[in-house]
């Protein structure tokens, strides 16, 4: 598709039809500008993408789509923690803001951190980070009072 | 001079059937025949560049040091920042509490101990409650962008004040609770 209107682009720089009569002209507008010049033939390489992309993986897809969705019931977990806080908050907060921590850390890295090796290094270093962080939270909902109850602890300060 | 004429039009309109041809999609070999399907993807076009660069040893380009600065652009770059001291919050609190010794209680007793005033206490959960207050706000305006809502100039300034207000003005509130 690109390459038609690239011709139609090369066309349209038009050549006055300096032989056509007044009549006649008037019809040459009413049809199409690009029947003005001549074809030009196309020597050089045109590059598209491919017309029919071998099915991919649509991994990056969900992985986006799946980020959105955490979002939102991270947004609602926050109301919902308040008006009922306990155990079953307490570990589901725990899960979804891991969770989403690692997937915003992520972009963070992929944005800056340039080179393989690199980057393998910093998302493991990111995967080790978001574990122990898991770990802990879990950690202080089963043995401390946990999160619910600790904000509200640390609020009444 | 007649003929000329005849030739013209007889000539325009093969020109007309032709590019309706080729406009309407046909495998008109006039179009195909030079066209190249590319061989690498989006990633290699991009580590060819990068590698390209740093073989020359190319400077950067002056960027943020020379652009003016927006209001988007400031929100855009807080939601990361916010985001990211979030995460080392939440990351510093959890090893903590797999490392430090005492329950969570005793701690909150030894802030107490400190007699730090209601002013810095008050401070200190503004401090707490603006970075989660813009985040989650923001996070909602970027969630409306997803929908492709909101990207008007106008739209994204006005959403922008609206979130900073809404920041502020729940962050003030929590910290007087």
């Amino acid at each position: 598709m690109a390459a038609v209107t690239r011709i139609s682009a090369l066309c349209n720089r038009g050549v006055k039809p300096l032989f056509l009569s007044k009549s006649l002209l008037a019809r040459t507008l009413v049809s199409s500008k690009k029947t003005r010049d001549p074809p030009v033939l196309l020597s050089a390489q045109i590059h598209t993408s491919p017309a029919h992309y071998a099915a991919g993986s649509k991994a990056a897809s969900l992985h986006w789509t799946g980020e959105r969705a955490l979002s939102v019931a991270l947004l609602g977990m926050i109301p919902v923690a308040y008006m009922y806080p306990g155990p079953a908050m307490d570990y589901s907060l725990a899960a979804a803001l891991t969770l989403h921590s690692h997937w915003g850390l992520g972009q963070v890295l992929t944005d800056y951190v340039h080179g393989d090796t690199a980057i393998k290094a910093s998302n493991a270093g990111l995967f080790a980070l978001s574990a122990v962080t898991f770990a802990g939270l879990c950690y202080f909902n089963y043995h401390d009072v946990g999160i619910c109850k600790a904000v509200a602890m640390l609020w009444s300060l | 001079m007649e003929v000329y004429i005849q030739v013209a039009v007889l000539w325009n309109r093969s020109l007309v059937q032709r590019s309706a041809a080729v406009s309407s999609g046909s495998r008109c070999c006039l179009v195909y025949r030079h066209a190249v399907a590319m061989g690498t993807n989006a990633k290699e076009e991009m580590q060819k560049f990068t590698d390209k660069n740093s073989r020359l040893a190319r400077p950067l380009s002056p960027h943020i040091t020379i652009y003016s600065w927006s209001v988007p652009m400031m929100m855009s770059i807080t939601h990361r920042g916010t985001g990211v001291g979030l995460s080392a919050g939440v990351a510093v609190f959890a090893v903590s509490a797999l490392v430090l010794p005492g329950d969570f209680a005793s701690y909150l007793s030894l802030i107490q101990s400190l007699s730090l005033g209601p002013a810095l206490i008050c401070t200190a959960k503004f401090g707490l409650a603006f970075p989660v207050a813009f985040h989650s706000f923001n996070g909602i305006r970027h969630l409306m962008w997803d929908l492709g809502k909101g990207f008007r100039m106008p739209e994204v300034y006005r959403s922008g004040y609206a979130v900073i207000a809404l920041s502020v003005l729940s962050a003030i509130a929590l910290a007087a609770l």
